[in-house]
């Protein structure tokens, strides 16, 4: 079932001319972003005595500052790709066919979450070009781009539950658009609560809250327990509100 | 016939607002059963409780004598809701195919084949459902309700909006299928119940107000015996004061018959009577029948009485 739903969905997102134009624009930008840390990288290289060239990393100045850029690119691409998921169905009154189909909510839910992060994956396979490129200059560390990818595949699939609920929300695409890029910056916003001083564990709650932390410490390859069970439980809380605020048609 | 779905005490209320209130009625198998009520009477959302999208407040629905809660629905009740649930971006081919795999059937192809023929549908097949015009697209719905066989289809105003053609269409297909499968049908067209019902429910305001075979109905609301007699043109009617209180009203007119329309205070059949009664003061009864009250006027008398 959710096979067919997510089928039906990938090829909904590749009818529609949104998609390309999203994954070109994505492409662009990415490219463009990738393009200048590398000449940064090298022209900060040859201004510097070779001595302490080395003391820059490659991984610290391209690789890390290239995904976090793409993380922080989700924050509008995520929230147009997921603003039509129920929004639209809900304006067209679609749901119908799932419920007279005897579709449970989370089964819906789940479908929708895996075809908006195959279009990411989409995206994302368009930046396997970097790596290559930096696999070039030398760079032969797979954990590192192992852990980079994780990273923006992770944020990428809490973005998506958190976009997915605020579409749920409302019959507008617009204002769940809005809604997500909102909820999304709410989470980053949250990490700098950690610079509060005066209360040290008010700051730890904060900073593990927050989703930014657990991103840099994938981004590194630092990639602990308590990141997976924060992202886990990330994703299954949004879709967890999401299916209750589809169940609301049960009011 | 047996019953195959009783309404039982069904009521819906919303925060501060109670949309179908104390509902009954009962449906038999292999009937045409019409739904009749004004705009917001609560047709849907009772049929939308019936085919499970919405939860009853309090009461009970039954279908082939069991709870639908219990039941796999989605197997049993096919539904063409007031809005049919159309993708405008897929054509009409994947989209049946796409309801068929929802409702995990066997046999995908022939089966959308059949209900494409069926429906007159096959020469739009690959054509976008967002371009088919509207007799199309409520031909696409009920092609989604149809393809996984369901035995109870329910049909939440179905002619609604159709052009004079599709309207006829749509009512013929209506009638062939009701020789397979129980219909629950809804309406606010009054002659569409008279030409296609056996049963009928009328609501208003949340309510049921009648329910049951159509003659039925008709007998129970009936204010008093109604005759329509012809007298030869030109005569006038006697004093009809020994048959008590009688509305007569001139419904016709030609070169050889004036029709009245007779309405009697009471029940009692005095059609003998009147024949012999017109006989003695000389005048010509040329015709004397039996007139079953319109559905319209029991609606109207039904609906007004708010």
């Amino acid at each position: 079932m959710i096979l067919t739903i997510w089928k039906k969905e990938v090829e909904s997102y590749f009818s529609s001319p949104l998609a390309y134009v999203l994954i070109g624009l994505f492409s662009l930008i990415s490219g463009v972003i990738f393009f200048n840390l590398l000449v940064t990288y090298s022209d900060g290289i040859l201004a510097i005595p070779a001595h302490l060239a080395q003391e820059i990393s490659f991984v610290d100045e391209v690789v890390v500052k290239l995904f976090a850029n793409i993380n922080f690119l989700f924050l509008f691409f995520i929230p147009l790709i997921t603003m039509k998921s129920f929004s639209e169905e809900k304006k067209q009154q679609t749901l119908d066919v799932y419920w007279l189909g005897g579709v449970s909510e989370w089964k819906l839910v789940l479908a929708k979450n895996f075809a908006a992060l195959t279009l990411i994956l989409a995206m994302i396979l368009m930046t396997c070009v970097y790596p290559l490129v930096i696999w070039g200059v030398g760079i032969r560390d797979v954990s590192i781009l192992g852990a980079s990818y994780l990273s923006i595949i992770l944020n990428a699939s809490a973005y998506i539950s958190l976009g997915i609920f605020c579409s749920t929300l409302t019959h507008n695409q617009i204002i769940a658009a809005l809604l997500a890029i909102l909820g999304i910056m709410g989470m980053w916003m949250i990490t700098w609560g950690s610079h509060l001083h005066s209360n040290y564990v008010l700051a730890e709650i904060f900073a593990y809250i927050g989703i930014s932390s657990h991103f840099e410490r994938v981004l590194r390859g630092l990639i602990g327990t308590q990141d997976i069970i924060y992202y886990l439980s990330f994703i299954f809380l949004f879709n967890f509100m999401a299916i209750k605020s589809l169940g609301k048609r049960n009011w | 016939m047996d019953k195959i779905l009783v309404v039982d005490s069904v009521s819906k209320e919303y925060p501060g607002r109670v949309a179908v209130k104390n509902v009954s009625f009962s449906v038999k198998s292999g009937s045409i059963h019409g739904f009749l009520g004004p705009n917001g009477a609560g047709k849907s959302t009772t049929m939308r409780m019936i085919a499970g999208l919405l939860p009853v407040s309090s009461g009970r629905i039954e279908l082939n004598g069991r709870p639908i809660e219990e039941q796999e629905i989605s197997k049993l009740i096919g539904m063409l809701p007031e809005n049919p649930p159309l993708y405008l971006d897929m054509t009409v081919r994947d989209y049946i195919k796409y309801v068929a795999r929802l409702h995990q059937q066997n046999d995908i192809n022939s089966r959308v084949d059949k209900i494409l023929s069926d429906l007159s549908l096959q020469e739009v097949s690959h054509r976008l459902i967002g371009n088919l015009s509207k007799g199309y697209k409520q031909r696409v719905g009920l092609a989604q309700a149809l393809v996984y066989d369901a035995p109870f289809i329910i049909l939440d105003e179905p002619t609604n909006g159709l052009d004079p053609q599709s309207v006829v269409e749509l009512r013929e297909f209506i009638k062939k299928l009701s020789l397979q499968k129980t219909i629950l049908f809804s309406t606010h067209i009054l002659s569409e119940v008279e030409q296609l019902c056996d049963e009928i429910t009328i609501i208003h305001k949340g309510e049921v107000k009648a329910s049951g075979p159509m003659d039925e109905i008709r007998r129970i609301f009936k204010k008093g015996l109604t005759l329509s007699i012809g007298v030869s043109s030109g005569q006038k009617l006697p004093d009809l004061s020994p048959f008590g209180d009688v509305h007569a009203q001139l419904v016709s007119q030609d070169s050889v018959e004036d029709t009245y329309q007779l309405i009697f205070s009471s029940e009692e059949d005095v059609r003998k009577e009147l024949g012999r009664y017109f006989y003695e003061k000389g005048v010509d009864l040329l015709t004397l029948g039996l007139e079953a009250p319109e559905l319209e006027d029991i609606f109207l008398q039904m609906t007004e009485k708010q």
